[in-house]
């Protein structure tokens, strides 16, 4: 060390100021009051934070509206605090018990964000074929029941630093519901864009929300509805599916976003058309979808071992459905949300075992690949298996 | 339903990630319980299409690359998780522009101390005499604190010792940074240069204490800083990986209820299901403003802890937008690693204009690439900028205008950036996470969104409460970890408060059984 002493204001001043630190820092703690701190919740922030992300909701259903007999609309109110704001676009993941079944499933919000603010989500529920929670859904729910949904999530919304400002959105069957708050936001004044909106669906009987896609089509500049039936020949509709031509014909001569909802079929074609269009990769957005099936000539079965806050259980599972799936029907619960592989809520530790990941499903992080963590949502067993989900 | 353990930790942030991984290895049976379904706490990542986003960090230091003192390395070797984490060294410790059109400024500042004086020279000719005693004067401050942190037994000759070895931390123990780098007779530029990390712990260095810089100082610039290849989330899952192969149990999404503390003796705590855990230690990684008012019965907190949260103020509150580019840094001329963008040199003024949503032009951004190319699919890049907020002008943000406030401060950011570095991004922009004190808030408990705990304040300097405030807080087998403890918030402090924390754990329970 070197001889030369470094000092400040020189070593008489320099040992007060040191000294001065002892009695500051008394001072400073002793002139405090001792009551108990502000609790975390009653921070500004963190208030809104948990009105926008509350842990769960309790709903109730206020009134069911039909759609013909393929889909019913459900309407809630909130039995406590005010309903969570969302993003038009995002959906609800709603905790239902069936029979001795645990499960989670998400619905697209179809009502606006505002609609929100005044007091009610708007969810559209479509009679599909093995649809085992939407099934369930349209036979049990009336008007009262309380349901537990978790707070809005997801990314199919529009974002004016990423997107172009006209979007084209194409929706097949239930598809729609995203694209019907995304219009009535612009219609309210609360999304800066355009929507072009291209549905799809098998006949003109299958359309949902007709009278109002119309109405506020005809009443926003922003709002334009092309209706393409796949199925029927009738006069005013596309016909055909909605693909790289019918985009072209009705996309806006500026630049555009491509955002997408629709059951598996309509992804599939859209994989081989869009390519056509030589949009880059940012211009086009898929709703997140997953069947939680896997097509299985002789599926397997196979055990899994569950961890949960150190206590384990085996259960069976089926190698044509996901790992989730067979918590589910175990009545496992998880914090699952998306089913798809992406919001990663179910994230757990594969202890021992082998799954498949579909290609495209695997949205893991490098660590949870390195670590052996999987999101439940998008593994099928490949043997027993060893699974930590606490 | 009743169970024993030797230990429990509540919060699996990086305080409770390290404690509990301690604990563990030094064969204690330890419970950590996390409310949320990840470790990590801020130490996180998260995936958008096909980018994976760090969520907090921007460079590590005390895993030095350059000098091979690495206390951090040290900490994480002797848990077991060293060997999991792949770090990435950093060259360069940070690009800082001004603003202001006036007191235009754009320095790059390599790390390593040898490259950095000689760096600052070109930018300020003559300044190296000057910055070469400043250096002295860090290195002189590191040997005292590693001097007082090896006293293992303490002896009265050390007393001695200190007062004749060690003057220059005792002389300068109280004042802040710019009283000290003044009386070294730095110039402006050369202050501003140096000065340029203050983001990083939130204070304006008027009242920054020099120790406390320069301490970070010596950790960045001469030890070197890096980067986990796998994000932030990669430490954590490796800590936790450790800690469960040592035995210990990680329950996740579990809620404390209670800890249990009765006559001034914590004894375990209560979960959300009504389980009690028995535990002769509890070592608490939640926030004081969870603790005190939520986990312990109000009548067993005594006093001066109560005083003490009170006294302190509530550090800088985060905000964060995350890019995913469509095209490669190269392409874009993303020269950089790390971005300071300030509204002016002086950066009392940046904190003051830090307090208004209108006014806030602060921010520090990184480009990961820079650090390993292949973060991202090729052709593309990842760039995270942060900004911070003194005052707490979120809580004035309704939910109604939420979303329009967070992307309008966030379209700021880009265009500051832009205009500071002449680089265009906004065309390119294929995914975007906005993060803002209800993000953090949401997903750590944050109080206000804050990110660096308390501020450093002249009256709550680090080495104050080094010196004051004690991991053991009064209640016999509670201990704290994490950012609001003895050191500031932030990585390096919060494990190295977690390590603290086990250790007097152990060595309470080592005596409690003799």
């Amino acid at each position: 060390m070197s001889k030369k002493k470094f000092s400040v204001n020189g070593t008489f001043k320099d040992s007060v100021n040191t000294v001065k630190f002892l009695t500051e820092r008394k001072q400073f703690i002793n002139s405090a009051e001792a009551v108990i701190p502000t609790r975390t919740d009653d921070f500004g922030v963190n208030k809104v934070a948990k009105s926008i992300h509350p842990k769960e909701q309790n709903l109730v259903i206020s009134r069911i509206e039909e759609h013909g007999d393929i889909a019913k609309s459900y309407y809630f109110k909130s039995e406590g605090a005010p309903l969570a704001y969302f993003k038009a676009g995002q959906y609800l993941t709603f905790k239902l018990e069936i029979g001795n079944s645990v499960v989670t499933r998400s619905y697209s919000i179809a009502s606006s964000p505002a609609s929100a603010l005044s007091g009610e989500y708007q969810i559209t529920v479509k009679r599909i074929n093995d649809g085992f929670v939407s099934d369930y859904i349209l036979d049990n729910w009336s008007v009262g029941d309380k349901v537990i949904a978790y707070a809005p999530e997801g990314n199919l919304i529009y974002n004016p630093l990423r997107d172009a400002k006209n979007i084209v959105g194409i929706a097949g069957g239930s598809g729609i519901t995203p694209f019907l708050s995304i219009a009535r936001a612009i219609a309210q004044g609360d999304e800066d864009c355009s929507l072009t909106l291209l549905y799809g669906c098998r006949t003109s009987d299958e359309i949902l929300f007709k009278a109002e896609l119309d109405s506020l089509s005809e009443k926003n500049e922003e709002i334009n509805v092309v209706y393409v039936l796949s199925h029927s020949d009738e006069e005013g509709y596309e016909k055909g599916f909605v693909g790289a031509d019918i985009i072209s014909k009705y996309a806006p001569e500026d630049n555009y976003s491509i955002f997408v909802c629709g059951p598996g079929g309509l992804y599939k074609f859209l994989d081989t058309e869009l390519p056509k269009l030589k949009k880059e990769k940012k211009y086009i957005r898929f709703e997140v979808f997953s069947s939680g099936k896997k097509a299985e000539e002789e599926p397997k079965e196979y055990s899994i071992t569950v961890i949960n806050r150190g206590d384990e259980s085996v259960i069976k599972a089926s190698s044509s459905e996901t790992v989730l799936c067979a918590f589910e029907r175990a009545g496992i619960v998880v914090p699952a949300r998306c089913h798809t592989g992406e919001c990663g809520f179910c994230r757990s530790k594969l202890v021992s075992g082998k799954v498949y990941i579909p290609e495209g499903e695997d949205k893991r992080r490098i660590a949870d690949m390195q670590f052996n963590f999987i999101h439940p949502c998008c593994c099928y067993p490949e043997s027993d298996l060893v699974i930590r989900i606490n | 339903m009743v169970k024993n353990y030797d230990a429990v930790v509540i919060g699996a942030g990086n305080g409770g990630l390290v404690a509990a991984a301690r604990l563990a290895k030094e064969g204690k049976k330890t419970l950590l319980v996390e409310r949320h379904n990840l470790p990590g706490g801020f130490a996180t990542s998260f995936v958008r299409g096909r980018f994976e986003f760090e969520a907090s960090l921007h460079e590590l230091c005390g895993v030095g690359s350059i000098t091979g003192k690495s206390p951090l390395q040290k900490i994480f070797q002797e848990v077991g998780a060293a060997d999991k984490i792949e770090w990435v060294s950093l060259d360069e410790a940070f690009r800082v522009i001004t603003l202001d059109e006036n007191e235009k400024c754009d320095y790059s500042m390599p790390l390593g101390k040898e490259a950095f004086i000689s760096k600052l020279e070109e930018y300020d000719p003559g300044s190296s005499a000057v910055v070469t005693k400043i250096f002295d004067l860090i290195e002189s401050i590191e040997k005292t604190l590693d001097f007082v942190s090896d006293i293992q037994d303490f002896k009265p000759s050390m007393i001695k010792e200190i007062f004749s070895e060690h003057t220059d931390f005792l002389k300068v123990a109280n004042y802040s940074v710019d009283e000290v780098l003044e009386s070294l007779g730095a110039s402006q530029k050369t202050r501003d240069i140096i000065n340029a990390y203050w983001c990083y712990l939130g204070q304006p260095t008027d009242e920054l204490n020099v120790i406390h810089y320069f301490t970070m100082l010596h950790a960045y610039i001469i030890d070197g800083a890096v980067i986990p290849r796998g994000r932030s989330h990669q430490i954590s899952t490796a800590l936790l990986e450790a800690f469960t192969e040592n035995g210990g149990d990680a329950w996740f999404n579990t809620s404390v209820k209670k800890i249990i503390v009765k006559n001034g003796v914590a004894s375990g705590v209560e979960l959300d299901d009504g389980t009690q855990i028995n535990a002769k230690a509890v070592i608490c990684n939640a926030s004081p403003y969870n603790a005190f008012t939520k986990l312990i019965d109000e009548k067993e907190i005594p006093e001066k802890l109560k005083k003490e949260v009170n006294a302190k103020t509530l550090s800088a509150k985060g905000f964060a937008v995350f890019l995913g580019l469509n095209r490669s840094a190269d392409e874009l001329g993303l020269n950089n690693h790390t971005y300071f963008i300030y509204p002016t040199n002086d950066n009392r003024r940046c904190y003051e204009l830090s307090k208004k949503l209108e006014t806030n032009d602060v921010q520090a951004t990184v480009c990961l690439n820079r650090a390993f190319d292949d973060c991202s699919p090729e052709g593309t890049s990842i760039l995270y900028m942060t900004s911070i907020f003194a005052g707490d002008e979120w809580s004035k943000v309704s939910v109604k205008d939420y979303y329009k406030t967070k992307l309008s401060f966030a379209e700021k950011m880009i265009d500051n950036f832009e205009k500071a570095t002449g680089v265009k991004i906004r065309d390119y922009i294929e995914e975007i996470e906005i993060s803002t004190p209800m993000t953090y808030a949401r997903y750590t408990d944050a109080p206000a969104g804050t990110i660096y705990g308390y501020e450093a304040t002249k009256e709550d300097g680090i080495v104050k409460r080094i010196v004051f405030d004690m991991i053991d807080k009064g209640i016999q087998g509670l201990y704290f970890a994490g950012g609001y403890t003895t050191r500031h918030m932030g990585y390096s402090p919060s494990y190295t408060t977690g390590d603290m924390a086990a250790k007097a754990a152990v060595l309470a329970m080592e005596k409690e059984a003799k």
